[in-house]
């Protein structure tokens, strides 16, 4: 049995109440139920009954009438450990209407605050660029020209100044390589030089140079042109999932491919090492998660103990309809 | 005499090097430029057998004023000057039509032999890049996929994984009890044995290997 879906709550309930009271009203015409103007015991007794039947109706019409409420409140509490968060859209008139536009809200505080993440990042790799940038530009070639004039200085100094000389010219090399290294770890240069395929390449040198895994690597040739965003999200996805191999995986290969499948670009890093069992959301993974979202790309890892790992991440290209 | 263009967007970086150049008697700088396009018109209107280019630069970097100077009828050799300790940097200035890459954090050490193995028509390689390509030669080889066939001698073998290893001449040469001189020699050999000889060949390579895109 089903209201009208378009009844307010307060009608509903006078609606409920208005029948008892008239099917109350119609047993008092219609049968032989009679108050006289100076009740007997038993004429008290037969109204009392009647009246408790009343209100025992009354009351149950009335629960089942805000049940669906009564749920919908439950649920609205525990609404922090719902997930997805999203309401079952069911019962009726108000309630039907309630969970509606909590639903409404819900999507536009994941919106909202998904955009607020995308904003987060976004700086937070801006500012990284340019610390990058001016580390490179301005520590690094203060520190060039240090180099080079104690290399100047080193050819015209007395005898017993060179040794001195040289040790300090070690040190300002040092310094350099610093830069350099802190630089890149901040944001990888050849990323914005170079481009993605480059960028990648480099990660796999640099990770076979670092483990005793070796590396393979795939690029389809002519792969349509990225997002600066999701190139970005593409190499830190790649660079947190060599990561995990080299540290947890123990593996002795390492596949990574670049490819176009349909109208996305799909990146895979799959390694034959240890896997594990039930995904460990500490590993990283959870800022995977958080990136892949960014650019509305999908993100899937598959592991399984002692077969490796998986990480595979999808990204739509805009403007590419479907297959090509 | 080698007339040399020096391009850098830093002036005193410019100066620097220049001041390491000229300590040498056969090094001359004729010509500057603070950034590519300038360096691409000085070529244009200056004689130079040499031109040292940095990578990064404005207007236009180091790479694509490369690409423009090599389009010329006759000319000059390139070497890049860069920050960047990156096999990916290496492979596209040699794509670019660069002789070298030289490091600015070892440019005190390497850069006039740069210069002069340059004029000699070799190709300077970093010793990072050396180490990525064996290595890169040895993986594929482990997995039995096709690369170039030869046959090193036990003792090139030896040096090889050496050098994947990452190690320099100096230790190398202590580590086998070898001069110095020898393993220099070991190492010209192996390139060439594994088809990574010149600037095409090593080009050629790195295409295959897919370190870099055509």
């Amino acid at each position: 049995m089903r209201l009208p879906t378009h009844l307010p709550l307060f009608w509903t309930i006078c609606l409920i109440n208005g029948v008892v009271f008239v099917v109350a009203a119609l047993l008092l015409v219609l049968t032989p139920a009679r108050v006289s103007s100076d009740p007997v015991a038993a004429e008290a007794a037969v109204v009392a009954l009647g009246l408790a039947v009343m209100l025992l109706a009354n009351a149950l019409l009335i629960r089942w009438a805000v049940a669906p409420l009564q749920r919908l409140i439950t649920r609205l509490e525990d609404i922090e450990h719902l997930e997805p968060t999203h309401l079952p859209e069911e019962g009726s008139g108000p309630v039907l209407e309630m969970a509606q536009g909590v639903n409404g809200l819900l999507l536009r505080l994941a919106n909202a605050q998904r955009a607020g993440d995308a904003r987060a990042l976004a700086a937070q790799e801006a500012e990284r660029h340019r610390i990058a940038q001016e580390l490179h530009d301005e520590v690094g070639q203060s520190l060039t020209v240090v180099l080079l004039g104690l290399k100047q200085v080193e050819g015209r100094a007395p005898a017993d100044l060179v040794p001195e000389l040289a040790a300090v010219r070690e040190s300002a090399r040092a310094g350099l390589d610093d830069v350099r290294r802190v630089a890149r770890r901040l944001r990888p240069g050849v990323l914005d030089d170079l481009g993605l395929t480059s960028a990648l390449a480099a990660l796999t040198t640099d990770f076979a140079a670092h483990s005793a895994a070796s590396v393979r690597r795939s690029f389809t040739p002519g792969l349509p042109a990225l997002s600066p965003e999701a190139e970005v999200v593409i190499y830190r996805v790649a660079q947190e999932a060599l990561t995990n191999a080299a540290r947890h995986a123990d593996a002795r290969e390492v596949a990574l491919s670049l490819q176009r499948l349909g109208g996305s670009v799909v990146l895979e890093v799959r390694d034959d090492g240890r896997g594990f069992e039930g995904l460990t959301e500490g590993s990283g993974l959870m800022g995977m998660r958080e990136r892949a979202a960014l650019v509305r790309a999908e993100l899937s890892v598959i592991s399984q103990p002692r077969h490796g790992t998986t990480v595979r991440l999808r990204v739509p290209v805009d403007g590419v309809a479907g297959a090509a | 005499m080698i007339r040399i263009l020096l391009a850098d967007d830093h002036t005193l970086v410019r100066r620097g090097v220049r001041l390491i150049l000229e300590q040498e008697p056969d090094l001359k700088v004729v010509a500057e430029a603070a950034d590519g396009a300038e360096a691409v018109a000085r070529v244009r209107d200056t004689e130079v057998d040499l031109v040292v280019l940095d990578i990064a630069m404005p207007r236009m970097t180091g790479l694509q004023a490369a690409a423009e100077i090599v389009r010329r009828r006759t000319p000059p050799r390139i070497l890049m000057l860069s920050m960047h300790d990156n096999e990916q940097y290496f492979f596209s200035a040699l794509k670019a039509g660069a002789s070298g890459y030289v490091l600015k954090s070892v440019a005190d050490e390497d850069l006039v032999g740069a210069c002069r193995a340059a004029m000699r028509g070799e190709t300077f390689l970093y010793p990072g890049a050396e180490s990525t390509l064996v290595r890169d030669y040895l993986d594929r080889l482990r997995r039995g996929e096709r690369v170039p066939t030869s046959v090193l001698t036990a003792r090139e073998d030896q040096v090889i994984k050496l050098i994947a290893e990452g190690r320099s001449s100096r230790e190398i040469a202590r580590d086998l009890h070898i001069a110095l001189k020898t393993v220099e020699g070991h190492r010209a050999n192996i390139l060439g044995k594994l088809g990574m000889r010149d600037r095409v060949e090593l080009t050629r390579y790195a295409i295959r290997a897919g370190l870099i895109e055509p």
